[in-house]
């Protein structure tokens, strides 16, 4: 008796269960089918806006409508955070992603085209034509398939950034920190003021790439140092320990918490006039202004400076960024129509007309407003003729953050060590799965 | 006589002096857990140019509510808690709904595989959702697949509600099944001979005697899954589909983030959490303690 009870109180459950299921499933087809259906039967295109706020969205809102109002096609966008779109980037295009999207060149664009993620846009980027420089053409061309997967737009500099006024309070001269020794000697003076000589803050690991990317670059040339990111050369070469040998000149003169704080507390290093230089990409600027006017024209930005006279300052770290299109959108030629028209005149404008500040590659692209530290901006990315995408984007992304970035720091927290720790990268490199 | 006296005085020196201890003790804790919260609350309030040009622990210049204002402005505020209560009140009716069901079925009937079940149950959330996180995509994928719409559960509030059921139902089933044990079999003896069916048994007799729990569950429950930011962001493309966690999101830029911004934006994504705790502090502190008493 009470058993067959069990029985039935069972099967109560059961069903209480399926219908509970199938109530939810049934109203989720409902509610994704309309939503489908509607982005089917128009072709409208999805655009993704990678941070900003909302000047971001505003940027999106006038290049997405004038898009809309010459080829009638209306553009549905969307902004999300950077970094939870660059983390599970694989899982987004592998889903239901958005057609277009402003995205990286180099490795993670490269990687991502020939996984089949990435649409091919070389057709696009030949239909700009000679808008685009060929040198920015030739960065956003995979090297293993010749393909383009990513259509160019901006980039900015990395640089050596400090304050005229305490270069000029120790007696040198801003304009002319050219050489390695001038750097010595800068940060020496400023030392013996007893501020913090060069501003370091690795607690993020990837802060530290820029210092060894330009100092390998300028020991080594630009050659090397895109071999050695890619398995070409050793971490164990003379060549690399010598850029090492240059990198712990640097260690004494920085601030001893470099593990405790980010890039933005370096910053504020420069900001408070506590350091005296600092390598970073130049994007901080507005942070100058909003403190004063007379902080802002106090920034200045130079090329770093020469050690090896054979390379002379001939690479500069400039990341590239620009439009991808999704593989597995629902409209790629849609997509592919849409990232063409950011990356064309006007796009340009009327981006630059909502508030943009990027740099842009274009020819097409206006820079007669600049002002004296945007004009010095252009200057240092036109002094260089070879342009690396930082360390994260040159190298694989197993390989930069997961190794190089922990390599850095202990070798910045114990530079006796270098050898084991050059060993060490060379090994994890080589233990990495080939593909 | 007077000896009772000195030593009473002495029992009574002993116990203000521990009273002291506690109390201090007390308050260094109190203290070192508020610390964030009040220290959040300041940074809050100050202008983010202040901080940067003078230093974190710099004295304030200006003190305003503007970040506050800043922030329900950038957030979209208003899409972002729907999205959550769009969430979360399905979530948490159908978490209890079938966690009363299973344990009412392992408490009240005895089957062999009863302890296996629980076990099972309990098992399921010492498992980290992360490990979880890759199969569960692909299996969302395919389920939309297989009905010819990828979008009926990925990049769909049902996927999300699937989701926090699935896994907040062992923790309410394994709380549910130990306080519906505090409940006398006797009455639940009356209730068969009385003519009840299992449903009726379950729904008329002892859904009313699990009021206190439910309350107490639903509480802590909403509170989990209003805060829950991983399921949202992985199993949503659509970032307007996201709940209040994702709109802090908006306030982090690619390399500068406003942290003053960030704290106000915090503030306000807290708050509900914060009012409703204090609306029903009581059925919360009894989640805490529930089944501690059991019989």
């Amino acid at each position: 008796m009470s058993e067959e009870k069990n029985v039935l109180s069972r099967r109560t459950v059961l069903k209480g269960a399926a219908i509970g299921g199938a109530g939810l499933a049934a109203g989720s087809a409902l509610s994704a089918g309309t939503a489908s259906s509607a982005s089917a039967a128009g072709a409208d295109i999805h655009w993704t806006t990678r941070g900003g706020g909302a000047t971001g969205d505003a940027i999106a809102k006038a290049v997405n409508d004038a898009f809309t109002a010459k080829t009638g096609t209306k553009v549905i966008a969307q902004q999300v955070n950077s970094d939870d779109f660059q983390n599970n980037f694989a899982q987004i295009m592998q889903g239901s992603p958005d057609d277009a999207f402003g995205w990286m060149a180099g490795w993670r664009s490269n990687h991502y085209g020939e996984a089949g993620l990435l649409a091919d846009v070389t057709a696009q980027n030949k239909a700009l034509g000679k808008s685009l420089p060929a040198s920015a053409v030739q960065a956003a061309t995979n090297p293993v398939d010749k393909k383009q997967y990513i259509i160019p737009t901006t980039y900015y500099p990395w640089g050596l950034h400090y304050r005229k006024s305490m270069v000029k309070k120790i007696g040198m001269n801003p304009e002319s920190i050219v050489h390695w020794d001038d750097l010595i000697k800068m940060m020496s003076l400023t030392k013996k003021n007893g501020l913090v000589a060069y501003a370091m803050g690795d607690k993020q690991g990837w802060e530290a790439m820029g210092t060894f990317d330009i100092l390998n670059a300028r020991v080594n040339g630009y050659k090397y140092h895109i071999d050695l990111l890619n398995g070409r050369a050793k971490w164990t070469d003379a060549k690399t320990k010598e850029t090492f040998k240059y990198f712990a000149q640097l260690i004494p003169f920085m601030n001893p918490n470099f593990m405790d704080i980010d890039w933005d507390g370096c910053r504020d290093l420069l900001l408070q006039k506590m350091c005296g230089a600092m390598m970073m990409g130049s994007w901080f600027a507005n942070d100058f202004k909003a403190k004063s006017q007379k902080d802002y024209d106090d920034l200045w930005v130079v090329p770093f400076p020469e050690i090896n006279k054979a390379h002379g300052i001939d690479t500069i770290d400039a990341p590239l960024d620009g439009i991808s299109v999704a593989a597995k959108g629902k409209n790629v030629e849609g997509g592919k129509a849409l990232a063409q028209f950011w990356g064309s005149k006007e796009g340009i404008n009327a981006a630059i007309g909502a508030g943009d500040t990027n740099i842009y590659v274009s020819k097409d692209f206006d820079t007669s407003g600049y002002d004296a530290f945007g004009k010095q901006k252009l200057a240092v990315l036109g002094s260089a003729k070879n342009i690396m995408f930082f360390a994260d984007r040159d190298s694989r992304g197993d390989f930069a953050g997961p190794i190089l970035g922990p390599a850095l720091q202990s070798f910045m927290k114990n530079p006796k060590n270098v050898n084991k720790i050059l060993e060490n990268t060379q090994a994890q490199w080589e233990a990495l799965p080939k593909n | 006589m007077s000896m009772g006296m000195v030593q009473d005085e002495k029992y009574r020196n002993n116990q203000k002096r521990k009273d002291g201890f506690i109390s201090l003790f007390i308050g260094i804790f109190a203290f070192v857990w508020i610390f964030p919260i009040l220290w959040t609350v300041f940074t809050s309030l100050r202008p983010y140019n202040d901080v940067i040009s003078y230093g974190i622990f710099s004295w304030p210049r200006h003190i305003n509510f503007n970040n506050y204002i800043n922030a329900v402005k950038e957030m979209h505020i208003g899409i972002y808690l729907t999205n959550s209560l769009i969430v979360t009140i399905p979530s948490v009716i159908l978490t209890l709904f079938f966690g009363s069901l299973i344990a009412f079925v392992v408490t009240r009937y005895q089957f062999k595989f009863n302890l296996w079940l629980l076990l099972l149950f309990t098992a399921g959330n010492m498992l980290p959702i992360v490990l979880t996180y890759i199969p569960v995509f692909w299996m969302f994928l395919w389920v939309g697949d297989l009905f010819g719409n990828r979008n009926m559960l990925y990049n769909n509030y049902a996927g999300l509600i699937l989701v926090h059921v699935g896994f907040q139902v062992g923790f309410a089933t394994f709380v549910l099944s130990s306080y519906m044990k505090t409940i006398p079999k006797e009455i639940s003896e009356s209730a068969k001979i009385d003519g009840a069916n299992v449903f009726r048994h379950y729904w008329n007799v002892i859904l009313p005697l699990l009021r206190p729990a439910l309350a107490a569950l639903s509480v802590l429950m909403s509170t989990w899954i209003y805060n829950e930011f991983f399921w949202a962001l992985v199993l949503m493309s659509d970032d307007s589909k996201r709940p209040i966690t994702s709109a802090l999101r908006r306030l982090q830029g690619q390399y500068v983030t406003d942290f003053n911004l960030l704290a106000a934006g915090a503030i306000i994504a807290a708050s509900p959490t914060v009012i409703l705790f204090f609306v029903l502090r009581k059925q919360f502190i009894a989640g805490l303690t529930l089944g501690s008493t059991k019989g």
